[in-house]
């Protein structure tokens, strides 16, 4: 007879069995390389746009006020009429642009460009002609540079706060906030969609009573919830990833700035990891445990229940803007919301750390009770065919003393 | 006994599925549980199992002179009446997942897994989605998984169902070989020819309750029948002398020369035997013991109506 392997032989080996089943290296590679791909268009479209750093030509008619030369743009003026110079543009491409200038019946100025083809760079032409022309009309009111300052900024506001905890930097504040609620909805959703099909899936495939025979309801529960959190972990690491990557994209190649990250408060990524792990666990044994109990998934009733873990993500977002408010302190201590709460209210204030501690402690008291208490409904749940168990049978197995070892 | 099942019972709702059973199971032996459909065959198997527990009673599993309320998942191979692996995944890939579960080690499950399925003429779709397969083909590979980590029990529900004849006597000489091997299997199936050639003992259950439980000799020794007789006469029978002459008998007439008479173990032949000339003149005298099958369904049958009469 060979010896049996231990319960964690046992987790790994579903583990390892439930992250394989989701995980298709067809459309990984795929999804790995245009992230690839994006990353490297930013990297070169950097280096050439250092390197080369061309300059537009652009055509101006004789009776326009001529523009100071930039870096982008050389102004030449011209007294040859229009159909010349378009056929100069269009044939010889002797200019980038030809700028034309009508006074309206009102008074006031129209400026038309023409271009070859539609192009990124005329907007930034656009905002430099807005420059020179607010510029003009400055000049002829007799406005001095400062004036002009202070109407284009009428007044700085500053807000503070006697709440003295709250954070200094609120832009770094509420990205990282944001950023973390919406990767842990990205996660959950992940583990919430694909354990339900395991799930459900094995029991209409009647492969329950053989890995019973195997081992034991919390072995099988455990490494299905594994699995699914190392699936949850990827999605949220890839989200994170295509997320810096398509800002690099937006700031680098279409804004033309520098690749700055300093928008996020890195310093909170180890307490987001915590409390997101924690709290994809709690969930997905949960989900775990209700889908156990489904005999049809497209006839249950108690689908709807598995959306419940999604409220505490919801709450927060409803509360995030009062972070000083009583909402978001008492979600933050709450162990069933305080996997999104705490990290979103660490984000916008001090916490001590006496607090983080505690509420982390209260969270995974809550997961190990939970651990077995799915355990419990997935054993009954699993067993049952042709029936679905009551919401009072469901409570009835969860708070019974039962084991599952 | 390595098996020992005491006085158990076991109720679901208002259904009673067990009811006062107890039997044993030796080590080493074919075992087999008969019964009609909702007799309780499923839900002992569940509690030898361990997967649900009786109301009242025992069961004493001895494994090295341990004791377990039921048969330890590390001694325990098992083909459920529910039953599936994972459709989407290879032959391969669900065989060796179930073998390492149970503790095998990876290339030995991969060795052992291409034995099994040479065995049963599988070895070319090893590498194909078990979807692709048969019923009866995934069947054979379910069969494969319950017993590839060599457990000292092996409980097969349904063994054969959903089998074409050459599949279920290659799954007969499967079982044969497990014996062999030292292994003890408790199989429940409707199959009596193949548990006639297997089965070293067996216990036939009707309501949750013993109908009859042993070697076969035994059982026919138990039967209210043990035998049948077919007596064919020159002339036409007589109705009325037929039934006084064999008013304690058990009999049907098959035609006006042809008598069948079913012999209890309380009936003597010889009786019968100086009954017979007087009916006529005996032209043919067939005897015959009764198969399980038959055993079987004049045994559920009595049972039946004598639980109706309670």
């Amino acid at each position: 007879m060979i010896n049996k392997p231990s319960k964690w032989q046992q987790t790994w080996l579903v583990t390892s069995w439930e992250f394989s089943h989701f995980f298709k290296w067809k459309q990984e590679l795929v999804s790995k390389f245009i992230m690839l791909s994006i990353g490297l268009l930013v990297f070169v479209w950097q280096q050439v746009k250092d390197d080369t750093q061309e300059y537009y030509r652009i055509a101006v008619a004789a009776e326009v006020s001529l523009p100071q030369n930039s870096e982008s743009f050389q102004f030449v003026q011209t007294s040859l009429d229009l159909p010349t110079l378009k056929n100069e543009l269009r044939e010889q491409q002797k200019w980038d642009a030809i700028l034309i200038e009508q006074i309206t019946p009102q008074g006031a100025k129209r400026v038309s460009i023409y271009s070859l083809d539609k192009q990124a760079w005329l907007e930034l032409l656009q905002q430099f002609l807005i420059k020179h022309y607010t510029l003009n009309y400055a000049t002829l009111l007799g406005l001095q540079a400062q004036q002009l300052a202070l109407l284009n900024a009428p007044a700085s506001f500053d807000f503070s706060y006697l709440d003295e905890r709250i954070k200094s930097d609120e832009k770094a504040s509420s990205a990282t906030a944001i950023g973390s609620l919406v990767l842990l909805l990205v996660g959950m959703f992940t583990s919430f969609g694909q354990l339900f099909v395991s799930v459900t899936g094995e029991k209409q495939q009647r492969v329950t009573e053989q890995l019973y025979a195997c081992m034991s309801p919390q072995t099988w529960i455990d490494g299905k919830i594994l699995g699914q959190m190392l699936h949850a972990i990827k999605v949220m690491i890839s989200t994170a990833i295509t997320g810096l990557l398509g800002y690099a994209l937006f700031s680098v190649v279409i804004e033309g700035k520098s690749f700055d990250v300093s928008f996020m408060d890195w310093g909170m990524l180890p307490w987001f990891t915590l409390f997101s792990l924690s709290g994809i666990y709690l969930c997905t044994a949960f989900m775990a445990s209700i889908a156990a109990a489904i005999d049809d998934p497209n006839h249950s009733a108690k689908t709807s229940i598995m959306l419940l873990p999604l409220v505490p993500i919801i709450l927060t977002f409803l509360v995030m803007d009062s972070p000083s408010g009583w909402a978001l302190h008492f979600l933050s201590f709450f162990p069933l919301t305080s996997f999104a709460a705490m990290p979103v209210r660490m984000s916008v204030i001090d916490v001590p750390l006496w607090q983080t501690l505690l509420s982390f402690s209260m969270l995974l008291l809550l997961s190990l009770w939970l651990r077995g208490a799915a355990a419990r409904l997935f054993k009954m749940g699993m067993n049952m065919y042709g029936k679905e168990p009551s919401i009072k049978q469901m409570l009835h197995w969860m708070m019974s003393d039962r084991s599952t070892n | 006994m390595e098996l020992d099942v005491q006085q158990i019972s076991k109720q679901y709702a208002q259904v009673q599925a067990i009811k006062q059973l107890s039997f044993g199971v030796q080590k080493g032996e074919i075992f087999a549980l008969l019964g009609p459909n909702g007799a309780g065959k499923s839900s002992l198997i569940r509690m030898l199992s361990g997967f649900t527990q009786p109301d009242s009673g025992q069961i004493q599993v001895t494994i090295n002179n341990n004791y377990y309320p039921s048969i330890p998942s590390h001694a325990l191979g098992y083909l459920p009446e529910e039953r599936g692996l994972y459709p989407e995944k290879s032959v391969l890939k669900n065989i060796v997942y179930f073998a390492q579960l149970n503790g095998v080690d990876k290339k030995v499950a991969i060795e052992q897994a291409k034995y099994w399925l040479e065995r049963f003429d599988l070895l070319d779709r090893i590498d194909g989605q078990l979807k692709s397969l048969s019923k009866g083909n995934q069947q054979k590979v379910q069969l494969i998984t319950a017993v590839i980590h060599q457990p000292s029990w092996v409980i097969l529900d349904e063994p054969f169902s959903g089998l074409d004849p050459v599949n279920q006597e290659k799954v007969v000489q499967f079982l044969a070989e497990l014996k062999t091997k030292g292994m003890t299997v408790i199989l429940s199936a409707h199959q009596m020819a193949m548990v006639e050639k297997l089965a070293d003992r067996m216990l036939l259950l009707n309501k949750g309750q013993c109908v009859f439980y042993g070697t076969l000799d035994a059982i026919r020794q138990q039967a209210i029948v043990s035998g049948v007789l077919t007596a064919k006469f020159s002339d036409t029978l007589n109705d009325k002398k037929v039934v006084s002459l064999l008013e304690h008998t058990s009999y049907q007439i098959l035609d006006e020369h042809t008598l069948r008479i079913e012999l209890s173990h309380h009936q003597a032949l010889n009786e019968v035997l100086l009954i017979l000339p007087q009916l006529g003149e005996l032209v043919g005298l067939q005897s015959e013991k009764l198969d399980l099958h038959q055993l079987y369904l004049s045994a559920i049958a009595k049972h039946g109506a004598a639980i109706n009469d309670k």
